[in-house]
């Protein structure tokens, strides 16, 4: 059996070793835009090989693929989905996992993604507005907009997003010049290269509460879930810091120390009807990974932050390796459409996994870039640690970093403590060898953090199911003089 | 001591002053003799202080628009002699404690900033922030809590052994990284509470990293107890320890030391009113406010002068009558420093018609001044160092008077004296010259 793999980071990394320890032993092959050390010792072993290209040009991929002629695709990150590579595979007969252009439209636009949820009344939805003009949008930020969030209105790698709470009337000025300033960005600058959807920012209510992603399969019929993931976003220890694409996870078998079975239910009960919907509105089958950023909030228990229409990264690494269900098996099902027939089960273990990155990430990838890099991995074994490999490129046999997360750290403990120890260990495996710095969090998967996180859910969990009992859920009501009582059913 | 903060925004679309204003607002208990600030933008260092209270100072709107960048410090200080923060136009330092020696010298008091200063710009000069950090507070012996701000780019923060003065860091997440002795300060600008800065904590935060490094000496915590009985706010929450929670155990333990039929508890604002909360829950007697304040809040303890502190006190304290007539009164108040307010206080319940004014003082007798700041004055100001208990009730004119007790201290607070800094209360120091 033959297996095409698109992308090159980390996640996909993973993707690729699940594959190969499947008892099929198939012969796998990877497009990406470097060459991952990890993924073309895993390919090549296999019989298999790694070639560098677009991963985006659905051209090129079909080519590709054509002179491999896999038995199926899989497809890692979102922007080949974006740029239709699923529906090119298709078309050229090639069965694919990934969803096709129309079905990642759930992820590429955070507009469309909300529209949908207010159209088909899904839970856990947010008041937002959309933008295309910078007038329009500082006009609505002078006017109404308080504690918001910023975002453009598609998917750009994770970046680009603002949080800003303004609760504090003496402190407006400064938090609006800093709204209207990146309000601005985003329409101006940050949106430029996209032209494959209209909306052009995003201003949603602000909510806070802690976080956790929900991973599943579809294949168009049932959706299965992982184990719940928690990510961290913020670049430095204590949550301080710039936005990345994320850090390190944790998990703790089928939940979170600090999220119950009910909410874990109500997060697939959303993730499901989300599904529904998109393959109603597409008329497609939703084929692949569907994952659901999730927040516990006050307002409505379960809230939906935003889609991924894939595994996300680092939170694919977290239960990728801990599944015990053949990876190949679950593709196979998927494609047949046949996911209710197998059980999709997971070891009953806690995961923390560690991003490691040059300084530099993420805001100043330059200086992060084009640094040679080498891993201990006698370290590694010593503690049972894995690595999986992310934005290092081999070039002429050396390890270069690209301007991302270099490495992501694998650890599987009976606790969370117990991987994040083991990690930590480990980290001082990955060197760059010119000097230059590398960075990593500590705190994640500490027992501060963990509670921390848990008073977090303590707090919304405390109102959200006060709400419920009273039927306030979802509910805003606010009176404004000389036009009254108004209410906002979301 | 002095009240500090920084922020560093992680993006330089942020004008930081503001934020670091109210900030200081929020600090303004802890000194209200000066007040600076300091801002950069990576291409100059911006520094304003001057004598007065945060909204005096910073009183021109101006002023603050000046003070441009997207990091910065502060500093409310209680010394009016202090000129914070200290600036060479490439560093720029706020600084409270004491120094006694650096490099095994001899430092005299108000030597120690500029010198704190001039060794870390050299440093700086030699290495990266971290390592310079690390080689100038591995020199000091002394108490300190430093934030600093360099030209360059970077935030260094720094906390010594003993933890005597509290400080914690904060998020505004996305945004900034916010640095404050109390965890009041983030809820007055929005940031979440992260972590303490822990004890012998050198700690850098600039674009790239926020970098952290702990070497300690072998000691215990020596945190400072006057933040628990009086310094800290209500909302704080100082070394995990809540502020409001410590003062309502104060009350009670002071009610488990009495026995006395009284109609009325009456805590002194604003300090001592958890206080009484906390003894009228105790012993079921009712507790009623008792005095209303006329002007703005001043903390009258920690006026420089005599004339200002009584000024302070009679401003801030006419009793309300109904509450007092004819009553039977427990009076209780954080401390007795010099014993001219209480005097005072005592005096105008009695002519509001108090029957008895039995005084009950929320903290352990002060016999000692504090050798790391003006907080607490030296001995010979000091009422407890010279008189007994019964001579004080005599001076005061009270019925009856009596301290909390240092165990019962203790276990308001929550912490053995071993783990705290009661220098004011025993005469015995964590830390003080150099083999003595």
């Amino acid at each position: 059996m033959k297996i095409l793999t698109i992308g090159n980071g980390s996640r996909e990394h993973s993707i690729v070793e699940s594959l190969a320890i499947s008892n099929i032993e198939p012969v796998i092959f990877n497009i990406g835009s470097l060459i991952n050390p990890g993924i073309l010792e895993l390919c090549e072993k296999s019989g298999g090989k790694v070639v560098r290209s677009d991963p985006n040009d659905p051209k090129k991929v079909v080519e590709i693929a054509e002179s491999i002629s896999p038995d199926f695709a899989i497809i890692g990150p979102e922007e080949p989905q974006f740029h239709g590579v699923p529906d090119a595979l298709l078309d050229a007969g090639i069965a694919t996992v990934g969803a096709t252009a129309n079905c990642s439209m759930i992820e590429r636009s955070k507009a469309w993604m909300r529209r949908l949820m207010f159209k088909y009344k899904i839970v856990g939805r947010l008041r937002f507005k959309s933008f295309t003009s910078v007038e329009e949008a500082i006009a609505y930020i002078n006017a109404y907009a308080e504690s918001i969030v910023l975002k453009p209105a598609r998917q750009s790698g994770g970046k680009g997003v603002r949080v800003i709470s303004d609760l504090q009337e003496y402190l407006k000025k400064e938090k609006r010049a800093v709204k209207e300033k990146h309000a601005k960005y985003l329409i101006e600058k940050h949106m430029k290269p996209y032209s494959d959807i209209d909306d052009k920012i995003l201003i949603e209510e602000k909510v806070s509460g802690t976080e956790y992603t929900l991973q599943c399969f579809s294949d168009g019929h049932s959706v299965i879930p992982t184990p719940l993931v928690q990510d961290n976003k913020p670049a430095f220890d204590g949550d301080l810091g710039p936005e990345t694409g994320g850090m390190g996870c944790c998990s703790y078998r089928d939940t979170l120390p600090f999220i119950t079975k009910e909410e874990v239910d109500d997060s697939l009960k959303i993730i499901k009807q989300s599904v529904d919907a998109i393959q109603k509105e597409t008329d497609e089958k939703y084929k692949g990974i569907i994952a659901g950023q999730m927040m516990l909030t006050s307002l409505w228990g379960p809230t939906l932050i935003e889609f991924y229409s894939r595994f996300g990264d680092p939170e694919g690494v977290n239960v990728l390796p801990i599944m015990k269900t053949d990876f190949v098996e679950v593709c196979e099902a998927i494609i047949s459409e046949k996911l209710n027939k197998i059980k999709i089960e997971f070891e009953d273990q806690a995961t923390v996994v560690k991003a490691i990155a040059p300084r530099g990430y993420p805001d100043y990838r330059d200086l992060a870039k084009g640094h040679p890099i080498s891993v201990d991995l006698k370290l590694l074994e010593k503690y049972g640690v894995r690595p999986y490999y992310g934005s290092i490129d081999v070039v002429n046999g050396s390890w270069i970093t690209g301007g991302s997360r270099s490495i992501e750290l694998f650890a599987k403990r009976d606790t969370i403590e117990e991987a994040n120890e083991a990690t930590e260990r480990c980290i001082p495996a990955a060197k760059l060898l010119d000097g230059h710095q590398l960075f990593h969090r500590s705190d994640i998967g500490s027992k501060e953090r963990l509670l921390v996180e848990a008073d977090k859910a303590n707090l919304a969990r405390e109102i959200y199911l006060y709400r419920k009992e009273h039927n306030l859920i979802g509910r805003k009501v606010d009176w404004i003089p000389l036009r009254g009582k108004i209410e906002y059913k979301g | 001591m002095a009240g500090q903060c920084g922020i560093f925004s992680f993006s330089d679309d942020w004008e930081v002053a503001r934020f670091l204003y109210y900030s200081l607002l929020s600090l303004q208990h802890r000194g209200a003799e000066t007040a600076g600030i300091v801002t950069s933008d990576e291409e100059s260092i911006y520094v304003y202080s001057k004598k007065g209270r945060v909204d005096d100072v910073f009183r021109d709107e101006e002023q603050i628009k000046t003070l441009k960048g997207w990091y910065g410090a502060g500093q409310v200080d209680l010394d009016h002699k202090s000129k914070l923060p200290f600036s060479n136009g490439e560093i720029s330092v706020c600084f409270s404690g004491r120094v006694f020696d650096y490099d095994g010298e001899k430092i005299d008091k108000y030597d120690d900033v500029q010198l704190i200063s001039e060794e870390i710009t050299k440093e700086y000069k030699k290495c990266d922030a971290i390592g310079c950090l690390n080689n100038v507070t591995e020199k000091i012996n002394g108490i300190y809590s430093i934030i600093a701000v360099t030209k360059s780019g970077d935030m260094l923060i720094a906390r010594d052994s003993y933890g005597v003065q509290p400080l914690c860091l904060g998020s505004l997440k996305f945004n900034f990284g916010v640095v404050s002795n109390e965890s009041a300060t983030l809820d007055v600008i929005g940031a979440d509470f992260t972590t303490d800065i822990e004890r012998g904590e050198n700690r850098i935060i600039n674009r790239y990293t926020v970098d952290k490094y702990v070497k300690r000496e072998n000691c215990n915590s020596a945190f400072c107890s006057f933040e628990y009985v009086y310094y800290a706010r209500l909302d704080s929450i100082i070394n995990g320890i809540s502020i409001y929670e410590c003062r309502r155990k104060i009350g009670c333990e002071l009610a488990k030391q009495d026995d006395i039929d009284a109609d009325v508890v009456i805590g002194v604002p604003e300090t001592a009113l958890p206080f009484g909360m906390g003894y009228s829950e105790e012993t079921g007697i009712p507790a009623h406010l008792g005095f209303v304040r006329t002007g703005i809040h001043v903390r009258s303890a920690i006026k420089p002068t005599q004339t200002e502190r009584l000024i302070g006190v009679q401003l801030k304290l006419n009793p309300i009558r109904t509450p007092v007539r004819g009553k039977k009164v427990i009076l209780i108040d954080d401390s007795v420093v010099r014993g001219t307010t209480m005097r005072n206080i005592v005096y105008t319940l009695r002519l509001r018609g108090a029957r008895e004014v039995h005084v009950r003082i929320g903290s352990p007798r002060i016999v000692s001044p504090c050798i790391y700041s003006d907080l607490v004055p030296v001995k010979d100001e000091l009422i407890a160092a010279d008189l007994t208990d019964e001579e004080i009730t005599e001076v005061i004119n009270a019925d009856s008077f009596s301290y909390l007790s240092l165990e019962g201290l203790e276990r308001s607070i929550g912490l053995s004296r071993d783990k705290l800094c009661a220098g004011c209360f025993t005469g015995e120091y964590p830390i003080s010259w150099n083999g003595e």
